[in-house]
């Protein structure tokens, strides 16, 4: 039987090219990490003389020693997850039910209300403002102020009120028909419903507070309230001015570059841990809006 | 006391009118339905009942009660959708006992009534089934239950099968039926087919362009159509209509088919009607396809027309003839003879005088006495 190809020759090629290029930008990306990780565990002495390029030389875990034996570093870390899951919470508790209230035709004042929200889009008040209405509402320093003062996003609330607009109106009805009150109508329906939409801004809001490191820097003074980020600068820009951690890389393992390597390691693993989970809904809920069913 | 009463009810939508004073008896335990073409404004008046939307002007009332002004959970109505409104997240048994836990009802009334419910509708196997996992006529027979579940007063159906094929269409219809006679609810329920508003209604109320035409059981309307709208709606193929004169033959009424040709048919008026007519009155001459005949098949007063064969379409046991007399189309629908392909040699049609139907021409009414 003769055989024949579905695919022309210029087809192949393209193909072939198309996953030539992927295959770079897969490792282009790819490669920082599995640096970064190679010189976490390797000897400072042979990052320092340029060995480790790709795979980690000298095997050794005293970077990691050293990072986790320092209480700051727990202290970072924990503020770090009060910021992220616990502003991440607020956040949500206060965007889903604006964005609901957003999305309802019967919403009195809504056009205008929509603007305001869209406007801070475009135009906000610029740092110096901001800082000085936290620091007179009495929220500098504050791990409260961190949460309650970056709760709210107007991209999230707009994403989130596009997809609670594009959800069907016969399920509002017929909960309405069901008995359903206003609130178990969001809590019931619309939130099941928004799954994606949820976790993908849920998702923004851990991204963008874990990796927060402007606002900490300015907003807060004392060390116990720290994010890992900011510790993560104190490692890099105090500790090279530190007599006493100077000294100690004459007898140790680690290095300066290890040391900072160990704390990127150690700082990215929970969002590594989170994403896979909840991938899926995120490839979903990075196309809201865009299109009504 | 009726169990739903519309009087004078209008929905406007700014300047714009769209129901026009609606008035409407539902008596207890009626299946009325609500029948008419896209943008009649059924299914507004139909929400209009729900509470779904407001009402513009006139008053709705709900077994005796007011509800103008009555949130739609609170008026003992429950209501299935055209596109089922399943929730999606939930299973079977979660979306039919969706309105009792959100009225916080106890557990094992709940359980118990969601038992009742599928065994009623044939749901028990597929209780923790999500919608995503159904046939459409299982989705729509859980959008029923969640309203049986409710045990409400009226129900209210808006467009139930619309979204099912032919064939799943007919027997959900002969099972929303069964379950009517069943429960013995009340329902209104809103079609544009006319044939489910044929088979299902006890009444049926034809609306066009926002105002009633006509209300009355399915046969009365489809023997003593009130006017040419209603006449032309129910029944499949729909009435013919010819376009004619009113015209005095020796003393008699007749009607003069438009025509090019100068020649025109005259067709025979039924004496009953012919009283009401006055010579060159414009009116529509009305006849059910089912009454025109062919050959020798017509008894009693039967008048016989030329026409010509445009198309045969042979349906199984009967056929469509379209045909055509003095230019105007006219469609009968006979039993299917042997050899079909004679019918396109058929040169005469049978008409049987007292089947015709005669409306004015200018306002559309029947001019027998039923407008």
């Amino acid at each position: 039987m003769a055989s024949f190809n579905l695919y022309s020759r210029g087809d192949r090629i393209f193909g072939y090219a198309n996953a030539t290029l992927i295959g770079l930008f897969v490792l282009s990306t790819l490669y920082p990490f599995i640096y970064i990780l190679s010189v976490s565990i390797s000897s400072g002495a042979a990052v320092t003389s340029g060995q480790v390029v790709l795979l980690p030389k000298d095997l050794t875990l005293a970077a990691y020693e050293f990072v986790l034996s320092d209480r700051l570093f727990w202290i970072a870390y924990g503020n770090t997850f009060i910021y992220t899951f616990g502003g991440t919470a607020v956040s949500l508790a206060i965007m889903i039910p604006g964005a609901y209230a957003l999305s309802r035709a019967r919403l009195r004042g809504r056009k205008i209300l929509n603007l305001m929200v869209a406007f801070t889009l475009w135009f906000n008040a610029g740092m110096i403002p901001f800082f000085l209405n936290m620091r007179d509402l009495g929220l500098l320093d504050s791990r409260f102020g961190i949460i309650i003062g970056f709760a709210c996003n107007a991209f999230n609330v707009i994403l989130l009120r596009n997809f609670f607009e594009a959800v069907p109106k016969s399920f509002e009805e017929a909960a309405k028909m069901d008995g359903a009150s206003e609130f178990q109508l969001l809590w019931k329906v619309f939130i099941p419903l928004s799954k994606p939409a949820i976790i993908t801004v849920a998702l923004f809001c851990i991204v963008s507070r874990w990796n927060s490191y402007f606002w900490a820097m300015v907003l807060l003074r004392g060390e116990e309230k720290i994010p890992l980020q900011l510790y993560l600068k104190r490692i890099i820009v105090d500790l090279t001015a530190n007599d006493e951690f100077a000294s100690s890389l004459l007898t140790s393992r680690y290095s300066f570059e290890t040391v900072t390597a160990a704390i990127m390691i150690a700082s990215i693993i929970p969002v590594l841990l989170i994403y896979p989970s909840i991938q899926k809904y995120f490839n979903r809920g990075i196309t809201l809006g865009g299109v009504k069913e | 006391m009726s169990a739903v009463e519309l009087n004078d009810v209008v929905k406007r939508y700014g300047a714009l009118e769209v129901v026009h004073s609606v008035n409407l008896n539902v008596e207890r335990g009626e299946f009325v339905v609500l029948v008419g073409p896209s943008g009649c404004g059924k299914s507004t008046t139909l929400r209009m009942v729900a509470g779904l939307e407001e009402i513009s002007g006139g008053t709705v009332s709900i077994g005796g009660r007011l509800v103008n002004r009555v949130a739609p959970k609170d008026r003992d109505v429950a209501m299935v959708f055209q596109n089922y409104a399943l929730y999606p997240h939930l299973n079977v048994a979660e979306n039919i006992a969706f309105g009792l836990r959100v009225r916080r009802e106890k557990k094992d009334v709940i359980e118990a009534a969601v038992k009742e419910a599928a065994a009623i509708l044939d749901l028990t196997p597929y209780l923790a089934r999500k919608p995503a996992d159904l046939s459409g006529g299982q989705r729509q027979r859980v959008a029923m239950g969640r309203a049986i579940v409710r045990k409400p007063q009226v129900f209210l159906f808006d467009e139930p099968l619309s979204n099912l094929d032919a064939k799943l269409r007919t027997q959900m219809r002969a099972e929303i039926k069964r379950l009517h006679k069943r429960m013995g609810v009340t329902s209104i329920y809103v079609t544009h087919d006319q044939i489910e508003a044929m088979t299902l209604a006890d009444r049926i109320v034809v609306m066009n362009g926002g105002r009633v035409e006509q209300v009355g059981t399915p046969m009365e309307l489809f023997l003593k159509p009130a006017n040419a709208f209603v006449a032309s709606f129910l029944g499949s193929p729909p009435m013919n209509l010819l376009r004619a004169t009113v015209v005095c033959v020796d003393g008699e009424p007749m009607a003069r088919i438009d025509a090019a040709d100068p020649e025109a048919a005259l067709l025979r008026l039924p004496k009953a009607i012919g009283t009401s007519l006055r010579a060159d009155q414009r009116i529509l001459v009305g006849l059910r396809p089912e009454h025109v005949a062919v050959g020798n098949d017509a008894s009693g007063d039967v008048q016989e027309i030329a026409a010509t064969v445009d198309l045969v379409e042979p349906l199984g046991s009967e056929a469509l003839l379209h045909t055509r007399i003095s230019g105007q189309p006219i469609v009968a629908k006979i039993e299917t003879p042997a050899d079909v392909e004679a019918l396109s040699q058929i040169g005469r049609l049978q008409i049987p005088v007292g089947r015709l139907h005669v409306f004015d021409a200018e306002s559309g009414k029947a001019v027998n006495g039923h407008a």
